[in-house]
């Protein structure tokens, strides 16, 4: 039977611009954690992170890489509120797509702040993506909860480079994949 | 078509609206299109789309605030998982693809009613959401004809019905009057119900049938339980019954693994056996002894005190019965024998007045309906030449059977089967050794051909059978001690199921409307109580092992009176196993497939040596002659360009058959005698070919049983078989391969005499033979086949190995030192490009080897055919059963020794390629 075989990739924002230590003091301090996952502006839509991610394959691949990406690119969930989104994207085509990715700096709206976009999963089915969401909210909520009572300090820490992979932001996570070179770059921060 | 409003609740839906609507106009489509298929879109996106917050959700006034951006994770927490909830309960699979595969009716997926109750209401919901057409078969308008016409009849017939219960309603009304003014009516006169006739010394016609179902059964009779098989298996094709038999070949749905593990690991095959046959035998003690010896049941211990506990009716005899023909004996078949135990004390009714000092015994011989004419023939003819008379009956239709394999049997039978008793303890002795028999997992774990009989409750009356509970530890001391001692053998009664009134008892059972008007009466979840009209069931409970030694699963034989046996089979069918599930049903290749499984020949296929095996083999070959007409010219074996390497073309004997006559045929003197002169010479004075060369050679070959031939294998002088004579033998295939039916077996190439060459032969280059005389087989040919042994090949030295392969493919390359420079290299390897030996001119295909395999011996080293085979699951690897020349047999026996003298070569019908393979006698 023929079947279309697509990759969902979950992406989140991550901000750049604040220095680490901003809020930590003032009436109301907020943990560094809060300042990397940031809300991201109500004005970004899918569509304009489309036509961006769109933009950027052009420019990184050419007529050829964004006529392979053009048609099967959908976002399928976009969360301002956390600065998540989730994307399909044909199985053959997705390594364009998070390339692109990495290239992107900005948050594609007018103004933008300047951002990275961590592809944190890639799966062959929603339903992994969504479950490893999950997962990452959860920690983060742990992981933001500690700093506030002072336990751990560095954010960073917390969200790229943690010890204990139960606890652990960084895992790409990516097994339905069985390309070797898929699990690079997960030190970009 | 009114989109708007529609209506499912009647039969006007369903000729109006078409299933799939075509994509309407863009205007004014929305209204236009299915509003059901509509909102089924919307309900899947609707599950897909997943919530999401505004940014300002995670901010407190525009800053960053840790509360709020806890909520903001929480809530998408719970959308995430509320759309993956969603997304399940939204995917797109109908109820009926969740009912289990064996419950699944593809072709009335559409009607509610094939569908279990707990999903029935599901199934509504959405067959109304897509608009499936559904079946009122009340509110269905005939559409042929013929439809129409049966309809006005029925409805007609309908009103004579109510016009004739009305007439009775007024006629009894108005004899109640009368009654109730003459007093009660009395029977005057007393009729015994009429038995059926059981005619001695001739054939006895089948049941009789019910007139709606008679015109069916002209050519064939109906089992028993036919109108439940029917439903459930795969019948006999009408106007070809086997052995006059409508016989469920297999269950209609797929069962091939669940039949392999329901007979060995866990759970009870089932088959209503009752087209086996039954005959009676009737006379004096050494009358019976005769016609029984004159059969072929000359073994020693059968007749002296060894087979006292037989012949007294405490265990049954399994084996081939044979005939006397002109000169030899000739196999008929299998049969089981029991005897009914002697009546002891003077008062006895069985036996004769007229003799009274000769006692009187009565057999049943049990066997199968492929070679029941000729046994019942044979009977009558041995029958009428003793002094005093015995005479034989036919009680085909008389006794039903039904067997059952598998761990679960044994507790199957006791869920189903109740010892009839008029009060507890008066069951007698049989029955409650049945009765401890739980626990068994094993029908062979019994005592070797044991026997039991006792009378049984009509099993309706315990009807939704109910899970029997097994004493745990399963090897308690009391079952092992009864399976020790088993103690049957004092104070046997004459079987029931011997008398022919007490037969015919038990199949006057009330019918099942007054058990259910009984059952109405009853306390909900109580089994009902034996009354007066509840006969006893006369029943005998065999259980046989294979013949195959080792943990293999035995069977038990239920034989029962004829009418009682879809009662029975009712009960056992729908048993509770305790380790789940119910008895699976079972059909002839369910028979077959088990028994190649154990590694046992099966009756009439693996028999050829018989009239019933060699009639199934001849009407097998009409079946393959006829699959292969039907194929495209392009997808069948070509026989005739079958090219089996060294210049020979063209299959041996018939590709379609199992070709017996080729094989002891005066067809092989027409085969060139390229190097086997001593083969041939050794046969000449034994076997007189031309004499008796007539086209039903199949008739003339015989079965010679395993203990002659081992017999014949022990003597030291060279005895040979009779002429034309096989064996059953079991094949296994030593390394890879798959043997089917009609595949070749080759004995291993014997050794040219004056090729004078020891093992050594694998120095000589392999080409080398081929190149020089062309068309003849390789004369290292035994030895290629010996090296395909994984023994063989471990026990030489790799060294021959090598050598063995550098003969093959040359001498090996010079070596390339490591430290070597490149001008040293590039010589290396100008040379070695240059020094290739390749043979010229280049021998053409399949002349030494077919693709690097060996190639397969030569027509005078066919000893036989497969007659079954297949890749068994129980040995992991392919396995058959087969037919093998005892001569040829015993000849290379005697060559090469018991090791590789049971060697051979398999090799499937229209292929090139044999397959080493070991045979044991089966």
């Amino acid at each position: 039977m023929v079947r279309l075989k697509d990759r969902y990739l979950l992406v989140s924002i991550v901000y750049t611009d604040v220095p680490a230590g901003a809020h930590s003091k003032g009436p109301s301090p907020v943990p560094d954690l809060l300042l990397y996952n940031q809300p991201s502006e109500g004005a970004l839509k899918p569509q304009l992170l489309l036509k961006a991610i769109r933009s950027e394959v052009a420019s990184l691949f050419g007529d050829c890489g964004s006529g392979s990406v053009d048609r099967s690119l959908q976002v399928k969930y976009l969360s301002v509120a956390t600065s998540t989104f989730i994307l399909r994207i044909s199985r053959s085509h997705y390594r364009l797509v998070w390339a692109a990715l990495s290239f992107m700096d900005r948050v594609p709206i007018k103004n933008g702040r300047p951002c990275i976009f961590r592809v944190v999963r890639v799966s062959g089915t929603i339903r992994k993506v969504e479950e490893e969401a999950i997962r990452r909210a959860k920690l983060l909520i742990l992981a933001a909860k500690d700093e506030m009572a002072g336990k751990s300090s560095n954010a960073l820490e917390a969200l790229f480079r943690s010890k204990d992979p139960a606890r652990s932001l960084t895992v790409l996570g990516d097994q339905n994949d069985s390309e070797p070179d898929s699990d690079v770059a997960m030190d970009d921060g | 078509m009114d989109g708007k409003k529609p209506s499912f609740s009647g039969g006007k839906a369903l000729e109006v609206r078409k299933r799939k609507e075509p994509p309407s106009g863009a205007n004014g489509g929305k209204t236009q299109a299915n509003p059901a298929r509509a909102s089924k879109r919307g309900k899947f996106y609707d599950a897909r789309n997943i919530r999401s917050q505004p940014s300002d959700a995670a901010l407190q006034d525009g800053r960053l605030d840790l509360q709020q951006f806890l909520s903001a994770r929480e809530y998408e927490i719970n959308a995430l998982e509320s759309s993956m909830r969603k997304t399940k309960a939204a995917n797109a699979t109908r109820v009926f693809q969740q009912v289990p595969r064996a419950m699944r009716r593809r072709t009335a997926s559409h009607n509610v009613k094939r569908i279990p109750k707990r999903l029935r209401e599901r199934a509504r919901r959405e067959q109304i959401e897509d608009n499936t057409p559904t079946v009122d078969a009340r509110k269905r308008r005939p559409r042929t004809t013929r439809a129409r016409i049966r309809a006005e009849t029925a409805k007609k017939l309908d009103i004579l019905a109510a016009r004739k219960k009305k007439k009775q309603l007024q006629n009894s009304s108005g004899q109640a009057d009368l009654e109730g003014k003459e007093g009660k009516a009395t029977p005057t006169v007393h009729t015994r119900a009429p038995r059926p006739k059981i005619r001695r010394n001739t054939l006895n016609d089948p049941p009789r049938t019910k007139t709606k179902f008679s015109k069916r059964q002209i050519n064939k009779t109906w089992l028993p339980t036919h109108l439940w098989l029917a439903k459930r298996a795969t019948m006999t094709k009408p106007g070809q019954p086997l052995w006059r038999f409508a016989i469920p070949l297999t269950p209609t749905e797929k069962c091939y693994r669940p039949t392999h593990r329901a007979s060995g690991q866990k759970g009870v095959v089932a088959w209503d056996m009752s087209y086996m046959s039954t005959i009676g035998l009737y006379g004096s003690t050494e009358g019976v002894e005769r016609v029984l010896k004159a059969l072929g049941l000359t073994q020693e211990g059968l007749w002296t005190n060894r087979g006292r506990k037989w012949r007294n009716g405490s265990r049954k005899w399994t084996g081939i019965l044979s005939k006397q023909s002109r000169d030899s004996r000739r196999d008929i078949g299998p049969a089981t024998i029991i005897w009914n135990p002697k009546t002891v004390g003077p008062d006895t009714l069985m036996t004769d007045a007229s003799s009274p000092k000769k006692s009187q015994r009565q057999l049943f011989v049990r066997t199968h309906p492929s070679c029941f004419l000729e046994l019942f023939n044979e009977l009558l003819k041995l029958v009428k030449m003793q002094t005093p008379q015995l005479h034989v009956e036919d009680l085909r239709f008389e006794i039903g059977s039904i067997e059952l394999t598998g761990p679960g049997s044994t507790e199957t039978l006791l869920g189903v089967l109740q010892p009839y008793h008029d009060k507890p303890g008066s069951e007698g002795r049989h029955a409650r050794v049945f009765g401890s028999l739980a626990g068994v997992a094993n029908p062979s774990s019994l005592p070797k051909d044991a026997l039991l009989a006792f009378s049984i409750r009509d099993p309706r009356l315990s009807y939704p059978p109910r899970t029997i509970t097994i004493p745990n530890g399963s090897n308690s001391p009391a079952l092992l001690d009864t399976l020790t001692t088993w103690p049957v053998d004092e104070d046997l009664k004459p079987f029931g199921l011997f008398s022919r009134d007490s037969r015919f008892q038990a199949s006057r059972m009330p019918p099942q409307k007054s058990l259910n008007r009984r059952k109405g009466t009853n306390t909900p979840g109580e089994h009902l109580s034996i009354t007066a009209v509840d006969p006893p069931i006369p029943v005998i409970l065999l259980a046989s092992r294979p013949a195959t030694e080792g943990q293999v699963q035995g069977t038990w034989t239920l034989l029962a009176p004829w009418r009682c046996i879809s009662a029975i089979w009712y009960s056992l069918i729908h048993y509770p196993l305790t380790t789940g599930g119910n008895p699976r049903l079972g059909g002839l290749d369910e028979i077959r497939q088990i028994a190649f499984e154990q590694g046992t020949p099966w009756f009439p296929g693996d028999f050829p040596g018989t009239d019933a095996g060699s009639r199934w083999e001849l009407e097998q070959r009409k079946k393959r002659k006829q699959d292969w007409d039907r194929r495209p010219r392009g997808k069948r074996v070509e026989w005739k360009s079958l090219d089996l390497g060294a210049g020979r073309k063209g299959e041996v004997g018939d590709g379609f058959a199992c070709d017996f006559e080729h094989l002891f045929g005066p067809s092989k003197g027409k085969i060139p005698a390229t190097s086997e002169t001593n083969d041939a010479d050794a046969m000449d004075p034994s076997t007189p070919e031309d004499s008796d060369a007539s086209p039903s050679k199949l008739a003339t070959t015989a079965q010679i049983a395993k203990t002659s031939f081992t017999a014949l294998l022990a003597s030291s002088n060279l005895d040979e078989p009779p002429a034309h004579s096989i064996i059953t033998v079991q094949l296994t295939l030593v390394t890879r391969g798959v043997a089917n039916t009609c595949a070749r077996i080759y004995r291993l190439p014997t050794v040219a005499p004056e090729v004078a060459l020891p093992s050594t032969v694998a120095d000589v280059p392999a080409t080398e033979p081929s190149s020089s005389n062309l068309g003849s087989l390789p004369h290292d040919l035994r030895d290629q086949w010996l090296r395909k042994l994984p023994l063989r090949a471990a026990n030489t030295n790799i060294a021959s190995s090598r050598r063995g392969r550098q003969a093959k493919n040359g001498p090996a390359p010079p070596r390339m030192h490591p430290g070597s420079d490149l001008a040293t290299r590039k010589l290396v390897i100008a040379q070695s490009l240059l020094t290739t030996q390749l043979p010229y001119p280049r021998p053409a295909a399949n002349q030494s080897d077919v693709g690097g395999y060996p190639l397969c011996p030569g027509e005078e080293d066919l000893i036989g055919f497969v007659t079954s085979g297949a890749f068994s699951l129980s040995e992991g690897k392919g396995t058959a059963i087969g037919s093998i020349s005892a001569e040829k047999a015993l000849e290379s026996w005697r060559g090469a020794g018991a090791c590789e003298g049971k060697l051979c070569i398999v090799r499937n019908a229209g292929e090139s390629v044999g397959w080493l393979a070991r045979w044991e006698l089966a």
